[in-house]
C-alpha cells in the first residue's frame, strides 16, 4: 500500500512538473514535491532512508548552500554518489523535490549520500521526517526576522528539533555561542570546528552582534577576540560555558590574492585549507564542509584538494564584462552578509557605481529595517571612491534614506524605479568598476538583465563575498 | 548643544532601531544644531534631566529583563525627566516597558516602570506587518509608516494615542489606536525605523527639545525628496491618501 502512494505521488509529481515546464512556469524546484507530499506525507521518508551511508543536513543563517555544495563536492570526489538539494530550495517542498528528481520511476534512489541544505525555520518539519544521521550548523544570525520571530525563537526551534533526534552527530561551529550550546541542549554528540582569531579576520559589524549574553545563563559573555560578527572566542563568568576546544582547528589564515588559506590542526594531523575566494566567512564554510567530510572517514588532503577548485553557485559572486569593466553582482540578505559586501567594496581602490535592489517579498523579508543595522556608515569617510549610489526594487527610496543618513551626499545618490534603467546607469557610469547588490527576490531579474548587456566570465568569480 | 541618551545601544538593537538616533543627530547637524550622543550601557547612573532627548529601543526577551532591571534602578530620574518634559522616544519594548505591567499567558504581570499609565498583555499572535498612522502634532495632521512586529498587545488608561492607525494593527488591532504620547514622551510600536522616514516627527521632536532648553526652536526646511518618497510610496501601497 505504502509503495503504491510512493508511486502514486511521484508520478504525480513528475507530470505536474513537466506541465509546469510546458507552461514555463517557474523552475519547478518546489512544485513536483508540493504535489508528491500532498498526495503522500511520508513520501521524504521513504526516500531518507534509502541513502546507503547517511543523510546530512546543513542549517544556520549564513553559509547554508556554500558548505552543502562544498560537502558534496568532496563527497563526490572520493568516489561516493550524492544527492543535494538544489540551490536555495531549502524548504521541505524543495528537499523533497531533489528526490523525485534523482528517484527512478519504481522510487528507488542510488546514493551514498544525500547532502541537504535546510532552512532554520524548516529544519524541524524536515528533521522529523528525515532523521538526519549528521547535522552541521554554521551559524545564528538576524535574517528576515519577521517571517520567523526572534532570533532567539528560530535558535531554540532548531535546538528542540534536534533534541527530539536519536544518535545524530552534531558538527558546530565552535565559534558562534548560540550554535555551540547546541550540544548541551540538545543532548547529541557534536565535533566542533573554529577558527583561531587572528590578524586576517575582520571585526566588521561589531555593531550587529547577536549574542552579547550567554544562552545558557544570560550573564554577559566576554571575548577574547572576535572573528566577526559575534563569532569569537567567547567564554561566559556566570556559568563557565565557553567556546568548547574545536576538534578541527584552522590558524595561520592569510589571504594571497584571489586565494585564502589557512592550516588545520585535526587530532595528531596539520593540513593546509586553501580555497579561490575572499574573506573570512568562505574560510568557514570551507572549513565546515572539510570537517564533516572527515567525520565520514574522508582522507584530510583528498578534502582539502577537492576544495581547491571549488567554482561558487551561481548568482552569489558572479563576474560580468561590460565593454571591458569589471561589473560584480551579490546577493545581499542580512547586516552580516551586506557588511562583509561592504568590505569588498572598500577593498577595491577605483572608482566605483554601486547600484543597490532592494525587495520585501515574502522571501527577502517584509521588513527592511535591518537595512540600518549594516554598518553603511563606513562610506562616509569613503566617499571619493564612489561615483554612484543607484538605488532600485521596491524599497528603492528606502535605501536612498538609509544612504542618505549614512553620510552618503544626496547628489550621489538616485533612485531608479525600473530595473533595466537602473542597470544601464549602473554599469555605464564613471566609476572603473560596477558593484551590484541585490536582495534575494530581486537578484534574478538584476542577473537576467544583465547578462543581456554584458559578458559572464567564467571562473574568476570568487572576488566578491558568498553569503548564503 | 542637544545632548542624546541613547539607552543601552548594545542591548536594544532589534530591528534597526538605532536609526531613529542616527535620524535625531544628522537632522540637527545638518542645520549645524551642536548635537552629541552618549551611550548608556548596563551598570552607568544616568542623569535623565541633564538629556535633551532619549532614545529606548525594543531587545529580545531576555535583553528586555536585564535592562528593565537596571533601570527599576533610577526610574526615579526618568519619571522625573519626563515630567519635567525630556524629549522621549521609545519603541516597541521600550515602549511596554514604561507601562504598569506585562501580562504574561499565565497571569503572571511583570512590573514595567509604572511611569505612563498603560499596559501590555502578552497575545496569540504576533502582530506584524506594515502601518500608517495619521498623527497629529502641533496642530497639523501628518501621516507616518512603519513596521509592526510585536507579540504584546497594548492597551491605553490615562494616556492619549500617539494617533490612529490607517492601515495595520496598532497597539492592540482592536481600538485603532497607536503608540502613546505623553508630555513630551513619544511612544510607539513601529520600526522601519520611524524617524528616519518620517522628517516631519523627527522635526518637531528636535523643536521640542530646542524649547524645553530655551533655544530657539524655528526648524529650518530641508530637502526631504528621499523620505518623501520612500513615506509616499508605502501610503500608496497601503491604499492610504497622502
Amino acid at each position: 500500500m505504502r509503495w503504491i502512494m510512493v508511486l502514486l505521488a511521484l508520478w504525480t509529481a513528475r507530470a505536474a512538473q513537466r506541465l509546469s515546464l510546458t507552461l514555463g512556469k517557474g523552475k519547478g524546484s518546489s512544485l513536483p514535491g508540493m504535489v508528491a507530499l500532498k498526495i503522500y506525507p511520508g513520501i521524504l521518508r521513504w526516500f531518507a532512508g534509502q541513502s546507503r551511508l547517511g543523510t546530512v543536513m546543513v542549517t544556520g543563517t549564513n553559509g547554508k548552500t556554500t558548505t552543502n555544495n562544498m560537502l558534496a563536492q568532496i563527497i563526490n570526489s572520493s568516489g561516493y554518489k550524492v544527492l543535494v538539494n538544489s540551490e536555495g530550495a531549502n524548504l521541505i517542498t524543495g528537499v523533497t523535490t531533489a528526490f523525485i528528481r534523482s528517484a527512478n520511476l519504481w522510487g528507488k534512489l542510488d546514493c551514498d549520500y544525500a547532502v541537504l541544505e535546510v532552512d532554520e525555520a524548516a529544519f524541524p518539519t524536515v528533521a522529523a521526517r528525515v532523521h538526519p544521521d549528521t547535522v552541521v550548523v554554521t551559524n545564528f544570525f538576524r535574517d528576515q526576522l519577521d517571517r520567523y520571530g526572534e532570533l532567539d525563537t528560530t535558535v531554540g526551534m532548531v535546538a528542540q528539533a534536534l533534541n527530539n533526534l536519536n544518535g545524530t552527530k552534531l558538527v558546530l561551529n565552535a565559534d558562534d555561542p548560540l550554535v555551540a550550546q547546541l550540544e548541551q541542549k540538545s543532548g547529541l554528540k557534536a565535533q566542533y570546528y573554529g577558527l583561531d582569531p587572528g590578524s586576517e579576520t575582520t571585526h566588521v559589524g561589531a555593531e550587529t552582534r547577536e549574542a552579547k549574553f550567554c544562552p545558557l545563563c544570560g550573564a554577559l559573555l566576554n571575548y577574547k577576540a572576535y572573528n566577526y560578527s559575534q563569532l569569537g572566542d567567547f567564554k561566559c563568568h556566570g556559568c563557565g560555558f565557553e567556546r568548547p576546544q574545536p576538534h578541527f582547528r584552522a590558524h595561520s589564515m592569510r589571504q594571497t590574492g584571489d586565494l585564502f588559506q589557512g592550516e588545520i590542526d585535526w587530532q595528531t594531523r596539520n593540513f593546509g585549507l586553501k580555497i579561490p575566494a575572499r574573506g573570512v566567512y568562505n574560510f568557514y564554510n570551507a572549513l565546515a564542509a572539510v570537517s564533516t567530510a572527515i567525520t565520514f572517514n574522508v582522507d584530510p588532503d583528498t578534502a582539502a584538494h577537492a576544495l581547491v577548485s571549488y567554482a561558487p553557485a551561481v548568482g552569489r559572486m558572479d563576474r560580468f564584462d561590460y565593454q571591458g569593466k569589471p561589473v560584480l553582482l551579490n546577493l545581499v540578505k542580512n547586516p552580516t552578509g551586506f557588511n562583509q559586501a561592504l568590505a569588498a567594496l572598500l577593498n577595491q581602490d577605483t572608482l566605483q557605481d554601486v547600484l543597490v535592489a532592494i525587495n520585501d517579498n515574502a522571501a527577502d523579508g517584509r521588513d527592511i529595517s535591518w537595512l540600518w543595522d549594516v554598518d553603511f556608515e563606513v562610506l562616509e569617510e569613503n566617499q571619493p571612491r564612489f561615483n554612484n549610489f543607484i538605488c532600485t526594487g521596491k524599497r528603492a527610496a528606502e535605501m536612498a534614506v538609509r544612504l542618505k543618513y549614512a553620510g552618503v551626499p544626496a547628489e550621489k545618490i538616485s533612485i531608479h524605479n525600473n530595473t533595466e534603467r537602473a542597470i544601464d546607469a549602473a554599469v555605464s557610469g564613471g566609476g572603473k568598476m560596477t558593484f551590484l547588490l541585490a536582495t534575494y527576490t530581486a537578484l534574478w531579474p538584476v542577473e537576467a538583465i544583465l547578462a543581456k548587456k554584458a559578458k559572464r566570465v567564467e571562473g574568476d568569480a570568487e572576488s566578491m563575498p558568498s553569503v548564503s | 548643544m542637544l545632548k542624546v541618551c541613547h539607552l543601552y545601544p548594545d542591548l536594544l538593537n532589534l530591528y534597526g532601531d538605532r536609526g531613529n538616533v542616527l535620524a535625531f543627530t544628522r537632522r540637527c547637524s545638518w542645520r549645524h544644531i551642536p548635537v552629541q550622543v552618549y551611550q548608556a550601557n548596563l551598570g552607568d547612573k544616568i542623569d535623565f534631566e541633564n538629556f535633551d532627548f532619549l532614545f529606548i529601543g525594543g531587545g529580545s526577551d531576555r535583553e528586555q529583563t536585564l535592562l528593565a532591571a537596571d533601570l527599576s534602578r533610577q526610574v526615579d530620574s526618568l519619571k522625573r525627566a519626563i515630567e519635567d518634559g525630556l524629549v522621549v522616544l521609545a519603541i516597541c519594548g521600550g515602549y511596554q516597558l514604561l507601562g504598569q505591567y506585562y501580562q504574561m499567558p499565565d497571569g503572571r504581570k511583570i512590573p514595567g516602570l509604572g511611569i505612563l499609565d498603560l499596559h501590555t498583555h502578552s497575545g496569540s499572535k504576533r502582530l506584524i506587518g506594515n502601518v500608517a498612522v495619521e498623527i497629529e502634532l502641533a496642530g497639523k495632521k501628518i501621516k507616518v509608516t512603519g513596521f509592526e512586529n510585536h507579540g504584546g498587545k497594548t492597551f491605553l488608561n490615562g494616556v492619549a494615542p500617539l494617533g490612529q492607525v490607517l492601515s495595520g494593527n496598532g497597539n492592540n488591532g482592536t481600538d485603532h489606536q497607536e503608540g502613546a504620547r505623553y508630555k513630551n514622551a513619544f511612544c510607539s510600536y513601529l520600526h522601519g525605523p520611524l524617524l528616519p522616514k518620517n522628517p516631519a516627527l523627527t522635526d518637531h521632536m528636535i523643536s521640542l527639545a530646542l524649547e524645553r532648553k530655551g533655544m530657539d526652536s524655528t526648524i529650518v526646511p530641508l530637502d526631504d525628496s528621499f523620505e518623501e518618497e520612500a513615506n509616499g510610496k508605502m501610503l500608496e501601497r497601503l491604499g492610504v491618501r497622502r
